[in-house]
């Protein structure tokens, strides 16, 4: 009996000036397989179909368990966590390419710095940092924190900004991820002391104004985090907040 | 030896971080929002119910046709909460179209296909409005001197089967246009924040929709109706008043 195999198609690509290429591989199938497995299988033993021998895939993974953010690719055209794509759940050829909207590093990898950049610039953290010992924080009443939980569930994967239309380089739109920490650490008893920044932050060019609610965002999220109701509150409080600045200045 | 050379700053490629703060996109963007809702919302909601009257005759178009003429500073309040509101609507609208990449084809999720049907119904309804301005207000017979003239000027117009189809299509556009857009208006601006409220009120914006577009396309049956076929030049000239609706006017 023919043994069951699976054919995974890869775009590569060298460099970020490189050209791009198609490699396709088949590897014997395993139950539970997901997609980092199948790729570390390839590194295993780096030989295409037709037989040629070729480098290691160079990807992004760590966690394996859809906690990390770092496998975010695009599987069969959308993106998605590739450490919980199962194997079985996907039509064949499999096809991997890299997120489309960030700087290709190689292969499979891109550098998401820009999301990194984005919370820093809404200041998406807690100031805790005094010159004295700040004692215990306040109490977070369990209805707050079960507004605020799935909002920290995020893991930075950017898949909400690839599936974005508005998230591009003519917008330089912030995205879904970082309007929803901003809910978060609003939100959040000590780190409300920033609201009035953050919220003034998103105002700037590439602010939550681009959004253009066409919600891929949300049906992307891997995490379910509630995306759209986060944009909806913080578009309102940003909003709110430059009437604030326009009459009281 | 150490030295003090540093590469020079290299641009990253890829979309740019938030400009905190900085630029003036937020209050044109907002602008753009609101303006859809007030004034132009609010005009096309006037316009649909005066058009109404079209069912009641060339006699009764005429004279809402009139009575919107006869407001107080009629020609300041077409330019300042009509024609330059629409023009700032389309023009930042465009601008916003052509910055948006849309992926449907990847992602083909219902808000997505109407993130791009309200770009391609917006853009439908540029063509539409400045023909229809064009021709209906600024060509032909000027309908603000002769009021009872626009129930004939409309059916001259909506004698040609193309510009007919034209004007429904439109109608149906426009609509969907602005009850999505009144949907995305209180999404975006946090008055529905929750999922069960936007959905609540995307059934309120649908049917409120539906009944503005089949008021609409009532109005244009009544123009091209065999009923008004014979509708006068000017419905208000005094010859045309007291030979068809002689009767009604001793009536009152």
């Amino acid at each position: 009996m023919a043994e069951k195999t699976v054919t995974i198609e890869i775009k590569r690509q060298a460099s970020p000036d490189a050209s791009a290429i198609w490699e396709r591989f088949e590897l014997p199938w395993r139950p539970g397989m997901n997609v980092i497995s199948a790729m570390m299988e390839i590194a295993a033993n780096p030989v295409t179909v037709d037989g040629k021998e070729t480098t290691p895939i160079t990807y992004d993974s760590n966690c394996l368990e859809e906690i990390c953010g770092s496998c975010a690719m695009r599987i069969n055209g959308k993106a998605r966590m590739a450490c919980s794509a199962l194997v079985d759940n996907l039509e064949q050829p499999i096809k991997l390419e890299p997120l489309s909207k960030f700087p290709l590093v190689r292969d499979l990898q891109v550098d998401r710095s820009v999301l990194f950049e984005n919370l820093k610039a809404v200041k998406a953290w807690v100031p805790i940092d005094g010159t004295y010992d700040l004692g215990a924080g306040p109490t977070q009443f369990p209805q707050q924190q079960e507004v605020n939980y799935p909002l920290s569930n995020c893991i930075s994967c950017t898949c909400c900004m690839e599936v974005c239309p508005q998230f591009n380089e003519e917008t330089g739109f912030v995205g879904a991820a970082t309007i929803a920490q901003v809910k978060l650490f609003n939100n959040h008893p000590t780190g409300k002391v920033l609201k009035e920044e953050r919220l003034r932050a998103l105002a700037g060019d590439g602010g939550v104004q681009e959004c253009g609610f066409a919600q891929n965002c949300v049906e992307v999220c891997p995490k379910q985090l509630p995306l759209t109701n986060a944009i909806s509150d913080i578009s309102r409080d940003v909003m709110v907040q430059k009437v604030k600045d326009l009459i009281r200045s | 030896m150490a030295t003090t050379h540093q590469p020079a700053p290299t641009v990253r490629p890829g979309v740019q971080p938030l400009r905190a703060g900085k630029g003036n996109s937020f209050f044109f963007r907002k602008l753009h929002s609101l303006l859809g809702i007030i004034p132009i919302g609010a005009f096309l909601l006037e316009h649909i119910l005066s058009n109404f009257e079209a069912l009641k005759g060339p006699l009764a178009y005429g004279e809402q046709v009139r009575f919107l003429n006869s407001l107080p500073l009629v020609r300041v309040l077409e330019w300042a909460f009509i024609f330059l509101p629409i023009l700032y609507h389309a023009c930042y609208g465009v601008y916003i179209w052509i910055r948006g990449k849309s992926n449907v084809v990847y992602y083909p999720w219902a808000g997505n296909w109407m993130y791009m049907a309200q770009r391609w119904t917006g853009l439908f309804a540029i063509a539409y409005i400045g023909y229809h301005v064009a021709t209906q207000r600024f060509m032909g017979a000027d309908l603000p001197e002769h009021p009872g003239m626009a129930f004939a000027k409309v059916q001259n117009e909506l004698h040609n089967p193309l510009i007919l189809a034209f004007y429904i299509v439109a109608m149906i556009a426009i609509c969907w246009h602005f009850a999505y857009g009144v949907w995305l208006f209180a999404a975006k601006w946090g008055i529905t924040p929750g999922v069960k409220s936007r959905k609540r009120f995307g059934y309120v914006c649908a049917a409120a929709g539906i009944v503005i577009c089949f008021m609409g396309l009532a109005s244009i049956w009544a123009f091209i109706s065999p009923k008004y076929a014979d509708a006068p030049i000017d419905a208000l000239a005094p010859a045309a008043v007291s030979q068809l609706h002689a009767p009604a006017l001793t009536n009152r």
